[in-house]
C-alpha cells in the first residue's frame, strides 16, 4: 500500500473570495469550483493556479456548487435561496430556480447531469429538470425535519443528511425511503465508492461509517475536532481512507478499516477546513480554509 | 222649360272645364298639360328655358337657340386696320335684357356702396359649434371700430353723442323745438306731449340767463313691427303673466286720461262693447288668475282671498292653500356605539394606544364566541392542560344525546361533532395546539362522512379506532359485500380519515415546536434544537443510537415514490401502474381545491403504500403486510390480485415491470457485492474466523468472492435476507416468496378498465369460478392462476403462448426478463424451438428459490454467470458512456 506516502501541499490558491465555503472537483478533477462568500464561484486550474473563470450573479454567499458530466455547466445553490444553472464558457446564468424558502445548502447533479438535487435550510430536497425550461422542482421531498446539510446522488440514489438526526436514502428504483436515525446532527454525508457504506460526520465530532443495506454502524472515526462548523468528509479514490477536515485547521485520515489516524495534514492554524474534496480517480485532495485552497497530493519527485 | 236647360243658362263659367271622363277611363293623377303650358316664356313669348343640348338657359344670342337663326358665333377677322383682338368675352355677352332687369340673373341699377349702406356686415354673426360655443372670443377682440361714413360725417360737422347737430340754441329755443317735434306717421296727443315739459320745468329757473346749448340729439323713434292683426297696443291674453301684472313698467303708448282719471290703454283683452255697461276699471289687466278655476262658492273663496291677502302676503302673492310636498327626511346616520367626537383636523399619533382597535369586530357573532366554541365548531380537541390527560379514551357512542344537539345547532350539512363538550365548558384550555398529540387524537372528534349509511359509519368508526381490526371484521361482513366493495370502502376510508382530521392534526406533521427562540445570527442554533427532538425518532430508536446499536431499530423504511419525471431522468424505469387513479390527462391540474389535496395526499406515503399492498404491493413495502399475517386475509389478498389481473388488458409481460426492477435491484446489490471493495477490505482484516471456516482454501476464486459475499451478508444484513439465501425451505417461505414475486408484479399492472377484446368478458365470472381451487389449499401460486387465466380466455396472444411454454418449464417467469423486449417475431421462433433456447435468450435471473430441485450450488453458479453477464453488459455501457463522455470532454474542455 502505497497510501503510507505521505501528501503534502502541491499548490496553494488564494481565492480572494473572503471565505470559500466548498471547494469542489469537476468529474474529472482536472478542475476545481470554489463558492465563495463574496457570492461569486471560481473556476480554476488546481494544478497550475489558474483562475478560469468568475461566475457572478448569486445574491448571497454560495454555498455549494457542482459541474455537470460534460463539464459545460455548473449548478449551484445559494444563500439567496436560488439555484443557478451556469454556461461553463460565458459565464451566464441559464436559469435560475427559486423553490427553496431557504438557503440552498447543497446541490448535486445526477450521474448524467440532467437533474439537479439541492437540499435546502427550509427542510427539502427538490429535484430540479435542467433539461427542460421547468421553473419548478421536479419533485420535493419533505421528509426531513430540520435543514438538509448535504445531498449526495448516485445513479438510482439520493442519500440526504440532515440536521433532524436522520440519514435518508430515497432509492428510486424500488421506490422507497429508508430513514437512520443517527442520534447526532450529519453535518455531512458522503458514500465510499463502491456505494455499500454512508460516511456520517456527525457534529460529536466523529465521523461513522454505516453499511447502508443494513443501516449498521461500521466503525467510527474520530480525533478531529468539529465544534459547531459543518464538516466534510470524503474517501479517497481507493475507498482505503477517510477524510475529514477539523476545527483545528489540520486535515485528518483514517484508515477505513483500523479506523486508525493515518495522517494529519496541517493546513492552517486553529481555523477550521469545513470543505474538502477528493480528486475522483487520483490521490489529490482540495481542502478550504477562509479564503485559501490547498491541493494535496504526492509531489513526482522522479520526474 | 227644363230645368236643366235654365240651370245651364244660369251658370257664369270659369276657367275651362275638365274633359269628362270616359265611362271606363280610370283617371289618371297627373293632369293633362297642353304642350304650351309646359314651357316658361318670357315676356316677349319666347321660350325661356331649352334643353341642355339646345342651349341650355335662354341660350342663343337673343334667344336664339331654337330658332333658324340659332347660335351666330363670330368669326375670326383680322386686317390691317384691326387686328385680330383676343376678344374677352363677359358673362354679359350671353345675358338679354331680362337678365339684366330687376328680377333677372344680373340686375342692373343704382344701389349704395357697400360702405354707405349703413347698415355693415350685413351677414348674420355664424357662431362655430366647434369646441368653443358661442361667438369666437378672437372676432370680438379683433372686431374694427369702424365708423360708417354717415358717422364720420356728422362728426365732421360737430355731431357729438348726445348732442345734436345744428347751431346752438337757448334753453327756451330748444324746448320750442321740442314742442314742435317733427313726427312721422300720427301726432302724438298733447296729453303726453305734455310730460317732458312739465319734467323740464324745474329746471327752468337755472337755465335764466342766456346760455346756448346744443341741440337735442336726434332720437330714433323706432318703431316696432306689427306682426299679429290685432287692434292697436292689444296684446292678448298671455300665458306669462298668469302670476300676475308683473309688466308694470310697461308702459303703452295709448294713455288717455279721462274724467280725471288716467285710464293708459293698454294690457290684454281691454275694451268694452258698444253696449256693454262700463267696468269698473274696463283696462284693468285681465289675466288667468282672474278667472275662478274651481267649482263652488265665489264669494267663499274671495273671502278667503281677502283673508289671506290681510295675512303677511305679498301683494301679488297668494298662500299656498296646499302645503308644498314634504322632502322626505331622512334620519342622520346613527353612530356607532365608542364613537368620541374629534375635532377633524386633530392626528392620532400612532404611539397612542389603539384601544378601539379591541372592539372593531364585536358586532360579528363569530368574534364573540370563545376560542373553545369556536374549537368545538371546528371538532377540534380541547387541550387538556396535563399532557397525561390526552389519552382519554375515546369515547364515541355513548354521547349521542349531546351530539344531537350539537349537530342541530350547527344545521348544515356537515354534522360535527364534539363529544367532549362538557369538558370544553368546564376547563378553560390552553391556547396553543399541542401538535404532538392532536395528529393521534383523530379519534374523539368524528366526523360523520357517512351518516347516510349506519352501518358503514359504523365501519367507518371502527375503522378510525383499530385499523387492523377492521380487517378482520371484514372477514364476517364478507358475504354482505363483495371483495371490490370492501376494497373500495378502505380507500373510502382512508381518504375520509385524512380529509376530516380536525386541523390541529393536518398542521401537526408539518410543524414542531421550537425549544429555542429563533437566534438569526446564529444559523447553528437550530442544531441544538433538532438533537433535542430527535427529529421525531421514536424514543426506541434515540436508545438504540445511544448505546450505538445502529441497524434494525433505528432504521426506518417507508414507501416513496419518485416522480415520472425523475425517473426518467435517472434512467430508472419507472415505478407506477399501481396508481388507482388515473393518470393527469396531459392538461395540469392546478386548481387548489381541498380535493386535489385529498387526492395526492391519498397517494402518498402510507396510504399510498397501503393500496399497494392491498391492491398486490410488493415485498419492498410489506412493512405493512407483516401486519396481517392472517392466512385469510392473505388469500383475499391473492383474490384482489387475481381480479387486478383480470383488469390487465395488455401483455403485462413485455412491459418492464417491478418485479423487473426488484430483480434487477437484488441484482446490482450483488453486483455491488462483488464490487464490495470495502467489505473486502474489511474482511481481510478482520480477524474473524468464521471466513476462513466456511470458505475452503481450495474453491475457486469467483466462489471464494461468492462466499465472501454470503459472509458479508451473514455480518452485516439482517436474517431475512439470509433466509432469501437458503433454497431449499418451508411452504411458509414459499408463500412468502409469492408475495415477493407477485406482489411486484401487480405494481405495474394496467387498471384501467378491460377494453377491445377483453371488454366483453366476465372476469368476475371467471374469477368466483377460480377462487374455490385456490382455496382449496393447493399450493398452486397466484402466479400460476395468472398464467392460466388468459389461456381460459382464449386468447391466442403470443404471451399465452409463452405461458404454455413457461408452464412445461415451471420455472421462468417471463416478467423477470431484463433489458429490452424480446421482439416476437423471435419470441415465436424460440417458441418453436427447443425450450432450452428459451431459458438461454432469457437467461434472466431466475429466483434461487423459486427453484425447488436446484441446490445451492448450481444456483451459486448461475449467479456467478448472471454476474459476469451483466458485468459484461455494464462494462460495455460503461465504456460507451466513456466514450461519450470522453467526446464531450474533449469539446468542452476546449471551452474551459
Amino acid at each position: 500500500m502505497n497510501d503510507k506516502i505521505d501528501l503534502s501541499t502541491i499548490e496553494t490558491l488564494s481565492c480572494k473570495q473572503q471565505v470559500v465555503r466548498a471547494v469542489r472537483f469537476n468529474i474529472d478533477g482536472a478542475y476545481c469550483l470554489t463558492c465563495g462568500a463574496d457570492k461569486k464561484i471560481k473556476l480554476w486550474n488546481p494544478y497550475s493556479k489558474l483562475l478560469l473563470k468568475t461566475y457572478g450573479g448569486h445574491a448571497n454567499e454560495v454555498l455549494d456548487a457542482a459541474g455537470s458530466c460534460d463539464s459545460s455547466h455548473i449548478i449551484s445553490g445559494s444563500a439567496d435561496k436560488s439555484v443557478i444553472l451556469w454556461d461553463v464558457t460565458t459565464g451566464q446564468p441559464l436559469r435560475r430556480y427559486r423553490g427553496h424558502a431557504s438557503s440552498v445548502t447543497c446541490i448535486k447533479y445526477n450521474e448524467e447531469s440532467t437533474m439537479a438535487v439541492s437540499g435546502s435550510i427550509d427542510n427539502t430536497v427538490c429535484f430540479w429538470d435542467v433539461i427542460s425550461r421547468r421553473q419548478e422542482p421536479v419533485q420535493v421531498l419533505k421528509d426531513a425535519k430540520d435543514t438538509i446539510t448535504s445531498v449526495q446522488v448516485t445513479d438510482h440514489e439520493v442519500l440526504t443528511s440532515s440536521v433532524d438526526c436522520h440519514t435518508r436514502l430515497y432509492d428510486l428504483r424500488v421506490g422507497k425511503m429508508l430513514s437512520d436515525y443517527i442520534g447526532h446532527v450529519v453535518t455531512f454525508a458522503s458514500l465510499t465508492h463502491d456505494g455499500q457504506c454512508y460516511i456520517l460526520s456527525c457534529a460529536d465530532s466523529t465521523i461513522k461509517l454505516f453499511d447502508k443495506d443494513s443501516g449498521e454502524l461500521l466503525n467510527t472515526f474520530s480525533g478531529h475536532d468539529s465544534k459547531d462548523y459543518m464538516l466534510e468528509n470524503a474517501v479517497n479514490e481507493k475507498d482505503s481512507h477517510i477524510i475529514s477536515g477539523s476545527a483545528s485547521g489540520e486535515v485528518f485520515y483514517w484508515d477505513l478499516v483500523s479506523s486508525t489516524c493515518t495522517q494529519k495534514l496541517v493546513h492552517s492554524n486553529k481555523k477550521p477546513v469545513v470543505s474538502l474534496s477528493h480528486h475522483p480517480t487520483d490521490n489529490y485532495l482540495l481542502t478550504a480554509c477562509e479564503d485559501e485552497v490547498k491541493l494535496w497530493g504526492v509531489p513526482k519527485m522522479e520526474e | 222649360m227644363s230645368d236643366s236647360d235654365s240651370d245651364d243658362e244660369n251658370f257664369i263659367l270659369y276657367g275651362t272645364p275638365l274633359d269628362p271622363f270616359e265611362e271606363d277611363e280610370v283617371p289618371s293623377k297627373r293632369k293633362f298639360q297642353q304642350p304650351a303650358d309646359q314651357y316658361a316664356v318670357d315676356d316677349h313669348g319666347r321660350r325661356r328655358f331649352h334643353g341642355a343640348f339646345t342651349g341650355g338657359f335662354s341660350a342663343g344670342f337673343g334667344n336664339t337657340v331654337g330658332t333658324p337663326e340659332g347660335w351666330t358665333p363670330s368669326s375670326f377677322r383680322s386686317s390691317r386696320l384691326e387686328k385680330a383682338q383676343a376678344s374677352k368675352q363677359k358673362p354679359e355677352d350671353f345675358m338679354d335684357e331680362e337678365d339684366r332687369s330687376e328680377f333677372g340673373i344680373a340686375p342692373r341699377h343704382m344701389q349704395t356702396n357697400h360702405e354707405f349702406s349703413g347698415r355693415k356686415r350685413p351677414r348674420a354673426p355664424r357662431f362655430h359649434d366647434g369646441p368653443i360655443p358661442g361667438e369666437p372670443v378672437l372676432e370680438q377682440l379683433v372686431r374694427a371700430v369702424h365708423e360708417t361714413a354717415a358717422v364720420k360725417m356728422l362728426r365732421r360737422m360737430g355731431w357729438k353723442e348726445g348732442q345734436g347737430v345744428g347751431d346752438r340754441v337757448t334753453h327756451r329755443e330748444k324746448k320750442k323745438s321740442k314742442e314742435q317735434h317733427k313726427v312721422y306717421g300720427c301726432y302724438m296727443p298733447p296729453e303726453m306731449r305734455q310730460e317732458p315739459t312739465q319734467s323740464s320745468d324745474s329746471s327752468d329757473s337755472e337755465f335764466e340767463y342766456e346760455t346756448l346749448f346744443a341741440p337735442d340729439d336726434y332720437e330714433p323713434y323706432i318703431l316696432q313691427k306689427k306682426s299679429d292683426r290685432f287692434g292697436l297696443g292689444y296684446k292678448g291674453l298671455s300665458r306669462h303673466s298668469v302670476l300676475g301684472n308683473l309688466g308694470g313698467d310697461e308702459r303703452s303708448h295709448l294713455v288717455m286720461k279721462e274724467k280725471g282719471k288716467k285710464v293708459s290703454i293698454r294690457g290684454q283683452a281691454f275694451g268694452v262693447g258698444a253696449f256693454e255697461a262700463d267696468d269698473e276699471d274696463i283696462y284693468a289687466t285681465q289675466d288667468m288668475s282672474h278667472y275662478d278655476f274651481a267649482l263652488g262658492n265665489p264669494a267663499e273663496a274671495k273671502t278667503s282671498k281677502k283673508n289671506v291677502k290681510a295675512i303677511n302676503v305679498i301683494e301679488g302673492f297668494v298662500k299656498a292653500t296646499q302645503p308644498m310636498p314634504s322632502v322626505p327626511a331622512y334620519a342622520p346616520p346613527a353612530l356607532p356605539r365608542d364613537y368620541t367626537p374629534l375635532a377633524a383636523g386633530t392626528r392620532r399619533s400612532r404611539f397612542e394606544p389603539t384601544a378601539a382597535v379591541l372592539h372593531r369586530d364585536q358586532g360579528l357573532g363569530r368574534h364573540e364566541l370563545t376560542a373553545e366554541a369556536r374549537g368545538a365548531l371546528l371538532g377540534e380537541v380541547p387541550v387538556p392542560k396535563t399532557p397525561i390527560d390526552t389519552h382519554d379514551p375515546p369515547q364515541t357512542t355513548s354521547q349521542t344525546p349531546r351530539q344531537t344537539e350539537m349537530s342541530k345547532f350547527l344545521q348544515k350539512n356537515i354534522n360535527f361533532i364534539s363529544p367532549n363538550t362538557e369538558t370544553v365548558q368546564a376547563k378553560s384550555t390552553p391556547d396553543f395546539i399541542s401538535i404532538k398529540d392532536s395528529g393521534k387524537e383523530q379519534v374523539a372528534p368524528i366526523f360523520k362522512p357517512f351518516a347516510g349509511d349506519p352501518l358503514k359509519q359504523s365501519r367507518y368508526e371502527m375503522y378510525l379506532r383499530d385499523k387492523d381490526s377492521v380487517m378482520l371484521e371484514r372477514e364476517r361482513d364478507a358475504d354482505r359485500l363483495s371483495e371490490w366493495e370492501r376494497n373500495r370502502e378502505m380507500v373510502e376510508f382512508e381518504q375520509a380519515a385524512i380529509l376530516y382530521r380536525p386541523l390541529s392534526g393536518a398542521m401537526g406533521d408539518r410543524f414542531t415546536h421550537a425549544s429555542e427562540p429563533d437566534d438569526a445570527l446564529n444559523p447553528l442554533c437550530a442544531v441544538a434544537k433538532s438533537s433535542i427532538n430527535y427529529g421525531l425518532a421514536t424514543p426506541e430508536q434515540v436508545e438504540a443510537a445511544k448505546i450505538g446499536a445502529y441497524g434494525l431499530i433505528t432504521r426506518k423504511e417507508s414507501a416513496w415514490r419518485p416522480e415520472a419525471l425523475v425517473c426518467k431522468r435517472f434512467n430508472v424505469p419507472e415505478l407506477g401502474g399501481a396508481r388507482v387513479e388515473p393518470k393527469k390527462d396531459g392538461k395540469p391540474n392546478v386548481s387548489y381545491s381541498i380535493f386535489s389535496y385529498l387526492e395526492s395526499s391519498v397517494h402518498d406515503k402510507e396510504s399510498f403504500t397501503k393500496e399497494q399492498s392491498k391492491f398486490g404491493g410488493s415485498k419492498s413495502l410489506n412493512f405493512e403486510n407483516k401486519k396481517d399475517t392472517s392466512l385469510p386475509s392473505k388469500e383475499k389478498h391473492n383474490e384482489v390480485i387475481n381480479i387486478e389481473k383480470d383488469k390487465v388488458s395488455d401483455i403485462s409481460i413485455d412491459k418492464p415491470t417491478t418485479s423487473q426492477v426488484i430483480v434487477s435491484n437484488t441484482n446490482s446489490s450483488q453486483e455491488g457485492n462483488k464490487r464490495m471493495t470495502v467489505v473486502d477490505l474489511f474482511l481481510k482484516e478482520s480477524e474473524k474466523d468464521l471466513q476462513t471456516k466456511q470458505q475452503g482454501a481450495e474453491v475457486t476464486e469467483t466462489i471464494e468472492k461468492f462466499d465472501k459475499i454470503d459472509l458479508y451478508k451473514a455480518i452485516f444484513l439482517s436474517d431475512s435476507e439470509n433466509e432469501d439465501i437458503n433454497d431449499d425451505d418451508t411452504t411458509a417461505k414459499d408463500k412468502d416468496d409469492n408475495d415477493f414475486i407477485v406482489k411486484p408484479k401487480n405494481i405495474e399492472r394496467n387498471t384501467s378498465p378491460p377494453r377491445g377484446i377483453f371488454a366483453n368478458i366476465d372476469f368476475d365470472e371467471i374469477n368466483a369460478w377460480r377462487r374455490p381451487e385456490n382455496e382449496s389449499g393447493d399450493n398452486k401460486t397466484v402466479e400460476n392462476n395468472i398464467q392460466t387465466k388468459p389461456e381460459e380466455t382464449k386468447e391466442k396472444t403470443i404471451d399465452s403462448i409463452n405461458d404454455g411454454g413457461k408452464e412445461m418449464t415451471g420455472e421462468v417467469e417471463q416478467e423477470e426478463t431484463y433489458g429490452p423486449k424480446i421482439p416476437e417475431n423471435l419470441k415465436k421462433r424460440l417458441e418453436s424451438a427447443a425450450i432450452i433456447e428459451i431459458d438461454n435468450f432469457k437467461p434472466i435471473f431466475t429466483k434461487k428459490n423459486k427453484s425447488d430441485d436446484d441446490n445451492s450450488l448450481s444456483s451459486s453458479d448461475s449467479w456467478v454467470e448472471i454476474k459476469t453477464k451483466s458485468k459484461k453488459d455494464k462494462k460495455k455501457k460503461s465504456k460507451k458512456h466513456k466514450s461519450k463522455h470522453k467526446k464531450s470532454k474533449s469539446k468542452h474542455k476546449k471551452k474551459f
